[in-house]
């Protein structure tokens, strides 16, 4: 185990006391949780954030909320630098079926995002660039449906990614993918990382195993219980179901599944799951 | 052979193509063979048509009708987009639902209050078909918008388009091929009608008045070769607008199995 050496500077996403309840039942209670902009000496280190739940427990209500789709019953989401009050666009989202445009063919699909942020011209060099940076150049005329899962999953990324504010939700992203496409949506969430300095990638996952070798923070999403010990209605991110995986020495290792320490963290995230 | 027998089989285009012609002939040579007693011959609905074509002016009737249908389905099928297009407001929902469920109503009274409202046989007759036709797209185009589903327009949101924008982006442009499909399925409802209109206002002509005197007339053959006229155009109408989709909107065939 190797800790790096890392500081935190400005905050970069803030949810304070959010709640939601659909028809007065409590969705999700007073969730508090922040990420900073993490700094490593001498490169862009971006953020990677897990997060867990069980099936059914308002993982996918949260995501909408961070993303700005949705308003919360009661607090706030904020992002950027700024901490701006989140709004639809400023978080790039990949749902778990990576949405495209299908009627618009790959490249077009990744201008009408580019073009909400840049001039034309400017537009087409960035698209053109994440063409060759994701490996999605020689497809760029073909329709979404003629692209195989794995470069749909790349486009889309790119997509969000072209008209986001550095921050970027995956829902799901590593379900119904083989070995070889998980280690290569890993190498696009690292490249993604380290493009920009600010580049928060959030990742809502049951593969907990990969999630967690990936980021840098976990977040997990369960219930609690009031002092006679009855389940308090609404999931939450309560303090201690926030690790610091920088902290805990387990963060940006190139082969941290093998290591004795993260096998036992990993096992502690499962009992929490269980137990929530 | 035996992937014409399988269940969601995909038997080579040679072999397809041949069952049909097959299946086409082996029809004819029923037809040409063992006539019933009522259904007029093969020989005799071809004598019919050729005498409709030659002395009762066939082709230009068909004409007349065939530009009478595409005037009114262009027209029909701008009205109808925009009425589905506007359930995007709450404010016009009831108006696609009104005019959706008057499909219901019956041509034949509804020619009575078309006379009354404007001047010439011509303008009834369109205006017929328009409402007959609308109300029919209506429908279809409501249900495919109603497809839309809460990931198509979440992802529109996400790339910071607004509400107006995504409807734009997801419904109108993200579902023109299917409203294509609709207006191609619908066109089939203008053929039935312009039979019934054109009886009612015998002054312009058309085929439907042609047909209409065969049958009164009980000339069994020229009734069939009239009605074969009508398939044939209809399904030349169906590729064409297979062909425009294919032109059009190329990625429309790309997920279908």
């Amino acid at each position: 185990m190797t800790a790096h050496t890392y500081a935190y500077e400005s905050p970069i996403l803030t949810l304070q006391n959010v709640s939601m309840s659909f028809h007065n039942e409590p969705v999700l209670r007073d969730i508090n949780a922040q990420v900073l902009d993490v700094t490593r000496p001498g490169m862009n280190q971006g953020q990677v954030v897990g997060f867990y739940g069980r099936s059914g427990i308002g993982k996918s209500v949260l995501c909408r909320i961070m993303a700005g789709l949705i308003a919360p019953t009661a607090g706030t989401v904020e992002v950027g630098l700024a901490q701006q009050a989140v709004a639809p666009g400023m978080v790039g989202f990949v749902q778990q079926r990576y949405p495209l445009f299908d009627h618009r063919t790959l490249l077009d699909n990744l201008l009408v995002a580019a073009e909400r942020k840049y001039a034309p011209a400017e537009a087409r060099q960035h698209v053109d660039a994440y063409l060759e940076r994701f490996c999605l150049a020689p497809h760029r005329k073909k329709y979404p449906a003629h692209l195989s899962g794995g470069q749909r999953q790349r486009a889309a990324i790119a997509q969000q990614l072209l008209c986001s504010d550095h921050l970027i939700l995956l829902d799901e992203p590593f379900s119904g993918l083989d070995v070889a496409m998980i280690d290569e949506l890993k190498q696009i969430i690292v490249e993604v990382t380290t493009m920009d300095e600010l580049n928060t990638v959030i990742i809502i996952s049951h593969d907990i195993v990969t999630t967690t070798a990936l980021a840098d923070r976990l977040w997990l999403l369960g219930y609690e219980h009031d002092a006679a010990g009855a389940l308090v209605p609404g999931a939450t991110i309560s303090p201690q179901h926030q690790y610091n995986l920088a902290e805990m020495g387990l963060a940006w290792h190139e082969n941290v599944e093998a290591e004795p320490e993260f096998a036992q963290f990993v096992e502690h995230i499962k009992n929490e799951i269980r137990g929530s | 052979m035996k992937t014409l027998f399988s269940p969601n089989a995909q038997p080579r285009r040679l072999v397809f193509t041949t069952m049909v012609v097959a299946q086409v002939a082996l029809l004819l040579l029923l037809w040409l063979f063992y006539p019933m007693q009522l259904f007029p011959s093969l020989g005799e609905v071809v004598r019919s048509l050729g005498d409709l074509i030659t002395t009762q002016g066939l082709i230009q009737e068909l004409w007349a009708s065939m530009t009478t249908a595409l005037q009114a389905l262009a027209v029909a099928t701008v009205l109808a987009l925009g009425i589905s297009y506007l359930t995007a407001l709450p404010f016009f929902r009831p108006i696609a639902y009104a005019a959706s469920k008057m499909r219901y109503l019956t041509l034949t009274g509804l020619t009575f209050f078309m006379a009354l409202m404007v001047s010439s046989g011509h303008q009834v007759k369109l205006s017929v078909l328009i409402f007959g036709a609308t109300v029919y797209l209506v429908t279809g185009m409501t249900s495919v918008i109603l497809t839309t589903t809460q990931e198509e327009m979440d992802h529109a949101r996400t790339l910071g388009m607004g509400e107006w924008r995504s409807f734009y982006e997801v419904v109108v442009l993200g579902k023109l091929d299917e409203m294509l499909e609709v207006v191609r399925q619908n066109f089939a409802i203008i053929w039935t009608m312009i039979t019934l209109v054109e009886t009612l206002y015998q002054s312009e002509g058309g085929i439907g008045l042609l047909l209409y005197k065969q049958n009164r007339y009980l000339h069994l053959d020229g009734v069939l070769a009239i009605q074969l006229v009508i398939l044939a155009t209809g399904a030349a109408q169906d590729y064409v607008f297979v062909l425009l989709r294919r032109v059009f909107f190329p990625y429309s065939s790309l997920g279908t199995a």
